[in-house]
């Protein structure tokens, strides 16, 4: 295998497909990516078994076919390290990649593409055509809340529900959850929900943060395949219940207070850090157009911040993380936010007035 | 009591005398002027400590409690442990201790080593009962008790001389309250300016000992002493440290730090620190019980997943209803299988929520199951819930709470008190009855 090509035209591709390759492998292969020359195509692919991520690059002068893996990390981070413009060439010979640039020279090696793990995702029995946009704001609206290593494992991921009207997605990790709905469904789908795994989000995330084109996304029973561009991320899907989500979305929640989201976002954060570092608590205390935030440590060290909200109704106090109420502030885009409570050991619900498109539930904390 | 080998503990001795007499100033001022005289009086005085621990550990407590209380047990050899043989010694007597018999010694061995011992069975209300006794002693002498099982604790006495006196008459206090509140039962104590140091320095004389150990004298009282002795030195590092070529704590004290942490990494650290007598370590006081265990050791051995999981089912029920009673939750869970060649495999994991329902519980360990790579057969199975909090303590409230769970295990434990213990069992542990020896409130379990 031989090809040549400019350093640019692969940066970008080399920089993605590495990103799905993990930092320590079960198997040697694993370390490194699938590079395949064939038809005047140049393919690269990277894997950890759960998510699969492939790039089809024409703008490549291939002089000889062939398919070998090569050193993941090595091949991007000797890619990175080349001059701007630099004209690179790549030849396979035997079990050694030759890299050579200008004066630069480097030999990788290779393991055979024969070992190297394809994820067999099947056909898909769905398809979704969303635009970059709006697949970027259904991801951002919820990621965050999605839980990291928890035992309950099909928590570590994203809910992907599909109807023929809508597209939601929800993340949990069963202190706060996060739902997100965008008007565009797949014709003749009655309900379909998948858990796309956490790592498959974050890649997925990664590979949108370029470019507006629009993203069909294929879900078969067992993965999720999404193609962009020239590029096709495949993951499998968590095998589980994610639990559901309606349930947890307070009905009662009857107690609500707006406020400026900036204000009170500014004065979480000040209040935040005088408060016990391990469990990040902080106390509300709600009075009539009047939200009063307390913060104590184990020093004894206080914080108070009192902001002015619309709010009638009882005086009540309620105890949250902060950095729960801190990481909806930041991704609602909204000048007004409004909090709705029933009691101090109730869910709150945090959503934006007039916007119906995201929600947020957050426990509280008994302080 | 405290040889007078040393020269520093002889002038401490001499010190005590004289602050004895202070203590009978009328006043704090009095007090200070009389050091202050003793300083400016050219003789060696100890100042009080910066800090004072006092380590106090029962002697023998199990087969102590039994000697009390059946007199015909006195000045015999007892082993507190189930009759069956295949059960472990929990304590032995030291009437018991010179034919080789010790604690975790398979009753077999210990019964092969000395044939005349009394086996008694364990009673653990009565060791709790008189436990509650020495604990609440402590809590006489200082607010800052840190149990460390149901007969040791770490005592913070620093700041208390004008209340005991210097650290020797502390010590003989503390011993002489412990023995009147059980009615004659005997600890060892040691005091000296770090945990580490206090607690070698009360194994130092057991029983009925009393050691205290100044801080200048620390490093070199230390030093002849084996570096099993050393906190964190476990077999396994023993012989590493014996293969290193060092014997004593002394070795340790004096090697090359940097050798020590190439071999041993950042254990090598500690026990360097420990073994040059530093140990910044404070009494944590108001602790709760870092674990609450239930280890079962069967009459049968066991194999099969399905078996195994019976008794982790039944553990899990007996832990979680101790949790609610005791108002704990627990942040994970420890599955302990003991193999029929004695080895201890023991595997452990973090909940998502700290819970204290026994359906939680279970399924930590029952997930933990495959993790032990081992086809058995096994001879006890233990549960234990670890990383305790008190639920009144400020946490999180979770929005998938296994509610329902939870509701059925509380109607369940109103029965229980009214009813009795057994008063709803689960069908298939009517028909099972192979155990043998359950040690079921293995609280203060060290990790």
């Amino acid at each position: 295998m031989k090809f040549t090509t400019d350093r640019e035209a692969l940066l970008r591709p080399l920089q993605l497909v590495t990103g799905v390759v993990e930092r320590r492998q079960t198997l040697p292969v694993l370390a490194n990516l699938l590079v395949v020359a064939e038809k005047g195509v140049l393919s690269i692919t990277g894997t950890d078994l759960e998510v699969e991520l492939t790039v089809v690059e024409n703008g490549v002068t291939i002089e000889q076919d062939g398919r070998a893996t090569i050193p993941a990390r090595k091949l991007a981070d000797i890619w990175r390290s080349l001059p701007a413009g630099a004209e690179v060439s790549v030849h396979v010979d035997g079990d050694r990649a030759i890299v050579r640039s200008g004066r630069s020279r480097f030999s990788l090696a290779t393991l055979p593409a024969a070992d190297f793990p394809k994820v067999e995702s099947g056909p898909g029995d769905i398809e979704l055509r969303l635009s970059t946009r709006d697949l970027q704001h259904l991801l951002d609206q919820v990621s965050f809340s999605m839980a990291q290593q928890d035992v309950r494992y099909f928590l570590n991921g994203m809910l992907l529900e599909v109807t023929s009207e809508y597209t939601r997605t929800v993340a949990t990790d069963g202190h706060r959850l996060a739902t997100c709905t965008v008007n565009v469904g797949a014709p003749g789908v009655e309900r379909r929900q998948a858990i796309v795994p956490r790592k498959g989000v974050l890649e997925l995330g990664r590979l949108l943060s370029d470019g507006d084109e629009d993203v069909t996304l294929h879900v078969s029973a067992n993965h999720i395949r999404v193609t962009r561009g020239n590029y096709t991320l495949t993951s499998k899907l968590v095998d589980g219940k994610f639990p559901d989500y309606e349930k947890v979305i307070p009905k009662d929640a009857n107690r609500t207070i707006i406020g400026d989201r900036e204000t009170l976002k500014q004065a979480f954060h000040r209040a935040s850090i005088l408060s016990n570092e391990k469990y990040r608590g902080v106390r509300l205390i709600i009075e009539t157009d009047q939200l009063t935030i307390q913060a104590n440590n184990p020093e004894q060290e206080e914080a108070e911040e009192v902001v002015d909200v619309s709010y009638q109704g009882e005086r009540m106090e309620i105890g949250f993380n902060v950095s729960y109420l801190q990481d909806v502030l930041n991704v609602l885009d909204t000048d007004e936010v409004r909090i709705s409570v029933s009691d101090a050991n109730s869910s709150a619900l945090i959503e934006s007035p007039g916007k119906e498109d995201t929600m947020y539930v957050v426990m509280p904390m008994r302080l | 009591m405290h040889s007078s080998g040393w020269g520093s503990s002889e002038r401490l001795d001499w010190a005590s005398a004289v602050l004895d007499q202070a203590f009978e100033f009328s006043s704090a001022s009095d007090y200070c002027i009389f050091i202050q005289h003793l300083v400016n009086s050219d003789r060696t005085v100890a100042e009080p400590w910066e800090r004072v621990v006092a380590h106090a550990d029962m002697d023998a407590f199990y087969a102590s409690v039994e000697q009390l209380d059946d007199p015909k047990l006195r000045g015999r050899p007892v082993i507190v442990g189930p009759r069956s043989k295949r059960g472990v010694v929990l304590t032995a007597s030291y009437e018991a201790r010179p034919f080789g018999v010790g604690s975790a010694m398979p009753m077999v061995k210990a019964l092969r080593l000395c044939p005349d011992a009394i086996v008694v069975p364990p009673r653990f209300e009565r060791y709790t009962e008189l436990s509650a006794r020495i604990m609440a002693v402590f809590e006489d002498f200082s607010p800052d008790v840190e149990p460390l099982s149901l007969d040791e604790a770490f005592l913070d006495m620093t700041g208390s001389e004008h209340l005991f006196g210097p650290p020797r008459r502390m010590g003989e206090k503390i011993k002489a309250a412990i023995k009147e509140a059980t009615g004659g039962l005997t600890a060892s104590v040691g005091l000296s300016q770090t945990k580490y140091v206090a607690k070698v320095a009360s194994g130092y004389q057991k029983p009925d000992g009393l050691t205290v150990v100044p801080k200048e004298d620390a490093v070199n009282w230390l030093a002849p002493q084996s570096v099993a002795r050393l906190w964190g030195a476990g077999p396994k590092t023993q012989a590493r440290l014996y293969a290193l070529g060092y014997q004593t704590i002394g070795d340790i004290a004096g090697a090359d730090l940097e050798k020590l942490q190439t071999t041993l990494g950042s254990l090598g650290n500690h026990l360097f620190e420990l073994a040059n007598a530093r140990d910044p370590r404070r009494i944590e006081g108001h602790r709760v019980a870092r674990s609450m265990g239930c280890d079962r050791t069967l009459n049968e051995d066991v194999s099969a997943n399905e078996d195994i999981l019976l008794y982790l089912r039944r553990s899990a029920d007996h832990i979680a209803r101790r949790l609610r009673r005791k108002n704990y939750l627990a942040g994970g869970v420890r599955v302990r299988l003991k193999t029929t060649e004695f080895k201890l495999l023991t595997r452990q994991c973090t909940l998502a929520e700290p819970t204290d329902v026994a359906q939680v519980l279970y399924a930590g360990a029952q997930k933990m199951l495959d993790r032990f790579d081992h086809p058995g057969p096994f001879r006890l199975v233990g549960l234990a819930a670890h990383s305790l909090e008190g639920a009144d303590e400020s946490r999180q409230l979770g929005l998938l709470d296994a509610g329902s769970a939870r509701a059925l295990e509380v109607t369940l434990d109103r029965l229980a008190e009214r009813f009795g213990d057994n008063v709803i069992r689960r069908a298939r542990d009517i028909t099972q009855t192979t155990v043998v020896d359950q040690t079921p409130d293995l609280d203060f379990l060290r990790s």
